[in-house]
């Protein structure tokens, strides 16, 4: 048994590839000891931005023996009468190499077989993992990779150097035109070149005695640690987004957290851009009072101990010269008619195929228009018109075309600047939100609707020109689009249809009239599928109860919260298992009939008069609790009709020989389908032996 | 350390590698990699060594002269290694030790930051080399330029000439620095700062530089067409630092960004096809 030590030292790896890479080499490599049939212990992998490791413990020197059986032919095919071997054995001692004296008998379920048995493996296992290496290596796949010297093989950054010891003994391998051999990166700063390894010892040894934090975890802790530490002196909160922690666990092998100060006098820049100058661009973390509020303080990861202060030093001087550069940015926007930059937009391309951002926040327009109307806020109207047509305005100043991430957030901060109303402003600032499912709720509806607008006519807009999405593809983030308006209309609880919205945003894209339908086709399969994954992930309904919500056409997306809502509650009181059963049994027997008229005056027998009356007496109140929204309710209600239905399906033959009061029985029934469906299709809910949620 | 010192000394540490000094390019250029020495060497197969000091004009990066750290005309020291050492990395660390950094008690970061230059066709992979938060410097391996795959690839070090002498010099702006023998970096570059802010964002005749735009491409097209690639390349330089001008002017929308990059971008490539044409014999002899 012995030990397998890998090192990659390459060409600093950007941080966020880091992690992705160190577990393909993992995964690959035991793959293939798998494939090569050699055994092994425990594994360790690790990987900094400028070294991947991996230890394999207790390989065995020598791979597995194993026997194997080769069946020949038929005992009865392969000897004569007389016992002698046939040709068919001869051929058989032929391929296999073998003499006829080491065939044996090999009794199988289908008779005895002449064959051989074999021994394989057995052979020394450095030569396998020495081939092992290249072929792991070239099988690593990587976001973006480059090429750098004559082999021309392409790896995430320049390979530099390979140590790659088994058994105390170095292995010969090459890669990307480097020669495997006894030398390990040094840390970049605090110590030499290289290191010489000639034994696992010595590597785990040489990486402590040149600051070399190899284990991610490790690295982690320290700053974490380090962070709490500041939090303590300065009795203020440093929040380490995970973003930002993964950036700094993967820059650094030797991480040490620093702090530095800034001129309280930037402290007037709005809290939005300083958070983004930071961390952005300067990859430094904001820190805050008790209060939440900025402080003129910040706080960064180096990768050496700065112990004479001259890493923060430094980072004030950087972070002073940024927020010079915001001041500047900021007051020259600042002098410009914020809403004389609409008619600028005209020189703005939203999309070759789309128009200009001109064009655009016409369309808007339109569109906040009538979602003002479905949603009944006429009060916001022509405040909501002037965000509409100004929302854009924005990508026109120097902030963010500096950056662009502050898009809508800048037009906001602006015009409040200007001291423009609220409800303009607001919801300028917001509009790029939520960014998807999980992001946090808007707090202004305002900034909700002119959301709603400008993504349903992204949507629209690029559906039309062909845009197809997945999960895995969305060039231009659609998908998110569509989860955010389904979001929206959720966490506001908007009464709203999407189905005349879609058709009004695809109006202004569709060539002709089947363009139109195949628009409103696509667009609402995209939403649904967003409401049913919101539905599931957010609402956390089960799959079953999303179908039975789904089942419906309509496209009311707070709606359909409240009925999957109401449903999961029905469910977890068992009261959705009756219902279910008298839907499936509703379905069964009304399969695909047509639509029947429906007359009390053909009712004959006594069960069928008193589901009629019972029926009729219910609807209306029923029809009442649908129309509040009050599903539960309604359900219940439905579902005190049980005996009633119950007794009917025991007494009367709905298909009855005389066909008017067979149709009649249908359309008796036929309202009561509809009535349950106005709630959900029950009938797809499955059968759970608790008929609860646990 | 005075400015023209870091470029003294950066000058003597590249010329002892082995790397022939060049001038800067005589014209217009957004940095170092548009020169000539840069942009035609690296092509084809033949190795080559360059370094020079090379003034590099943004005049979307002008501040008036009034940021410490921003001015629409700084310096740039340009190294081309062709093929790439092994030791590149090593050798920068040398450079910047040599320069007088003290490494273990700063913190340098190789920051990922791939360069690409659409006018030019041209990419990279690297990253910008940070000094305590400070850019100092851009590392990048150069995978393509003039829309041509590079083979052998050629290790491009760049350094922020101001960045670096103000970081050794302790200096929180640029105004403050020293160009050398009892010249100030403000008495050289403040004015100038002041003057081309106003000229590139307030006063700048658009339609006269639309105008030589056109002029610039025609001239460029007329001259690829006798084959004369190195004159063409210089009108190429011309339509580009127009196209920063009428950009820091704001004159140019998205659509018009695109045609015009389009426009450079293809001149370049013929340009590169050109000269690789005309100088394989030389590569393969």
């Amino acid at each position: 048994m012995a030990d397998l030590l890998l090192e990659l030292g390459v060409e600093e790896i950007p941080a966020p590839a880091v992690g992705a890479i160190r577990d393909q080499l993992r995964n690959l490599f035991l793959a293939r000891l798998e494939q090569d049939g050699i055994g092994h212990g425990a594994v360790e992998c690790a990987a900094s931005n400028r070294r991947l490791m991996l230890h394999v413990a207790q390989i065995p020197e020598k791979t597995a023996s194993k026997e194997e059986t080769v069946l020949g032919p038929a005992k009865r095919i392969a000897l004569d009468e007389r016992g002698l071997p046939t040709v068919a054995l001869k051929k058989f001692c032929e391929f296999q190499k073998v003499k006829l004296t080491d065939v044996v008998e090999i009794d199988t379920p289908k008779g005895k077989y002449l064959g051989i048995t074999k021994v394989g493996g057995g052979g020394d296992a450095a030569p396998l993992l020495a081939a092992a290496v290249p072929a792991v290596l070239a099988q690593l796949t990587f976001p973006k990779a480059m090429v750098w010297n004559e082999s021309r093989v392409a790896f995430i950054r320049p390979l530099r150097s390979i140590v790659a010891l088994f058994a105390g003994r170095l292995l010969d391998v090459e890669y990307a035109g480097v020669r495997a051999g006894n030398r390990s990166p040094g840390h970049l700063l605090l110590s030499d070149a290289f290191f010489e390894v000639n034994s696992i010892k010595d590597y785990f040894e040489g990486l402590a005695r040149n600051f070399i934090l190899l284990h991610e975890e490790e690295r982690k802790a320290k700053i974490l640690a380090e962070i709490r530490e500041i939090e303590e002196d300065l009795e203020c909160r440093v929040p380490c987004p995970d973003d930002m922690l993964e950036y700094y666990v993967y820059s650094n092998e030797y991480p040490v957290v620093f702090s530095g100060r800034f001129d309280e006098k930037y402290l007037t820049l709005p809290a939005e851009i300083i958070t983004v100058f930071m961390t952005h661009e300067k990859k430094l973390l904001p820190v805050y009072d008790a209060g939440g509020k900025l402080t003129p303080h910040f706080v960064g990861v180096a990768n050496i101990p700065d112990e004479n202060g001259k890493v923060s030093r430094g980072n004030e001087k950087v972070v002073q010269a940024a927020f010079e550069d915001a001041q500047f940015f900021w007051d020259q926007d600042r002098k410009e008619d914020f809403f004389a930059l609409k008619n600028l937009l005209k020189n703005v391309l939203f999309h070759k195929e789309l128009g200009t951002y001109h064009e655009k926040v016409e369309r808007l327009a339109g569109l906040v228009d009538f979602v003002i109307n479905e949603t009944r806020q006429d009060a916001l109207r022509s405040r909501l018109h002037k965000a509409a047509f100004h929302c854009k305005n924005d990508l026109l100043t120097k902030m963010v075309r500096e950056f662009p991430s502050l898009q809508g957030v800048m037009g906001g901060l602006y015009l409040q600047a200007a001291g423009e109303d609220p409800v303009v402003w607001k919801a300028i600032y917001g509009h790029y939100r939520p960014k998807g499912l999980s992001d946090e709720k808007l707090d202004d509806l305002g900034a909700g609707i002119l959301s709603i607008a400008d993504r349903m006519d992204n949507i629209t807009g690029f559906i039309a020109r062909g845009v197809k999405v997945s999960s895995s593809k969305d060039p231009y983030g659609i998908r998110r689009d569509a989860s955010a308006i389904v979001k929206i209309i959720a966490d506001f609880g908007l009464a709203m249809d999407l189905a005349p919205l879609i058709r009004l945003a695809a109006l202004n894209f569709a060539r002709n009239d089947a363009d139109l339908q195949q628009i409103h086709k696509a667009v609402r399969e995209l939403l649904a599928g967003r409401l049913e994954s919101y539905l599931k992930e957010v609402a956390r309904c089960r799959y079953d109860v999303v179908n039975a919500v789904m089942a419906q056409e309509a496209m009311a997306v707070h709606d359909k919260v409240l009925k999957a809502q109401a449903v999961t509650r029905l469910v977890e009181s068992g009261m959705a298992e009756p219902l279910a059963a008298l839907h499936r049994r509703l379905k069964n027997i009304l399969g695909g009939s047509e639509r029947c008229p429906f007359s009390e005056v053909e009712l004959k027998e006594k069960e069928e008069r008193l589901l009629s009356d019972v029926f009729k007496e219910a609807k209306p109140r029923i029809d009442g609790l649908i129309l509040k929204r009050d599903y539960a309710q309604a359900s219940s209600e439905i579902l005190e009709m049980k005996p009633i239905i119950d007794a009917f399906f025991e007494k009367i033959l709905v298909m009855d020989k005389n066909p008017i009061l067979r149709k009649n029985r249908i359309a008796l029934l036929q309202r009561l389908d509809e009535l349950l469906s106005a709630v959900a299709d029950f009938s797809l809910l499955v059968e759970t032996k608790s008929g609860g949620k646990s | 350390m005075s400015v023209q010192n870091v470029i003294l000394k950066l000058q003597e540490f590249w010329a002892e590698r082995g790397c022939y000094i060049a001038s800067g390019y005589d014209g217009e250029v957004g940095a170092g990699t548009m020169s000539p020495d840069t942009f035609f060497r690296v092509l084809g197969k033949k190795p080559w060594q360059v370094a020079y000091w090379q003034p590099s004009r943004r005049p979307d990066d002008g501040r008036y002269g009034q940021n410490p750290n921003r001015v629409q005309k700084h310096n740039q020291f340009q190294v081309i290694l062709k093929p790439v050492p092994a030791d590149g990395q090593l050798l920068f660390l040398d450079s910047l030790i040599f320069l007088g950094v003290d490494i273990r008690i700063h913190d340098i970061k190789f920051d990922d930051d791939n360069w690409a230059s659409p006018s030019l066709g041209a990419w990279g992979v690297g990253w910008q080399v940070m000094c305590d938060g400070l850019e100092i410097s851009q590392f990048t391996y150069f995978q393509q330029a003039g829309g041509i795959e590079l083979n052998p690839n050629s290790l491009e070090i760049t350094y922020g000439i101001e960045r670096l002498a103000g970081f050794l010099d302790g200096r929180s702006s640029l105004f403050e620095l020293d160009w050398g023998n009892r010249v100030s970096y403000a008495q050289l570059k403040l004015e100038e700062e002041r003057q081309f802010s106003v000229y590139n964002f307030e006063l700048a005749d658009i339609d006269m530089l639309r105008g030589l735009f056109q002029q610039y491409q025609r001239e460029a097209e007329r001259l690829l067409d006798r084959s004369l690639y190195l004159p063409a390349y210089d009108y190429v330089l011309k339509c580009s630092h127009a196209f920063n001008i009428l950009d820091a002017r704001k004159a140019i929308s998205v659509a018009e960004r695109t045609a015009l990059m389009g426009i450079m971008r293809n001149l370049a490539a013929r340009i590169a096809q050109k000269y690789v044409q005309q100088t394989e014999g030389e590569d393969h002899g």
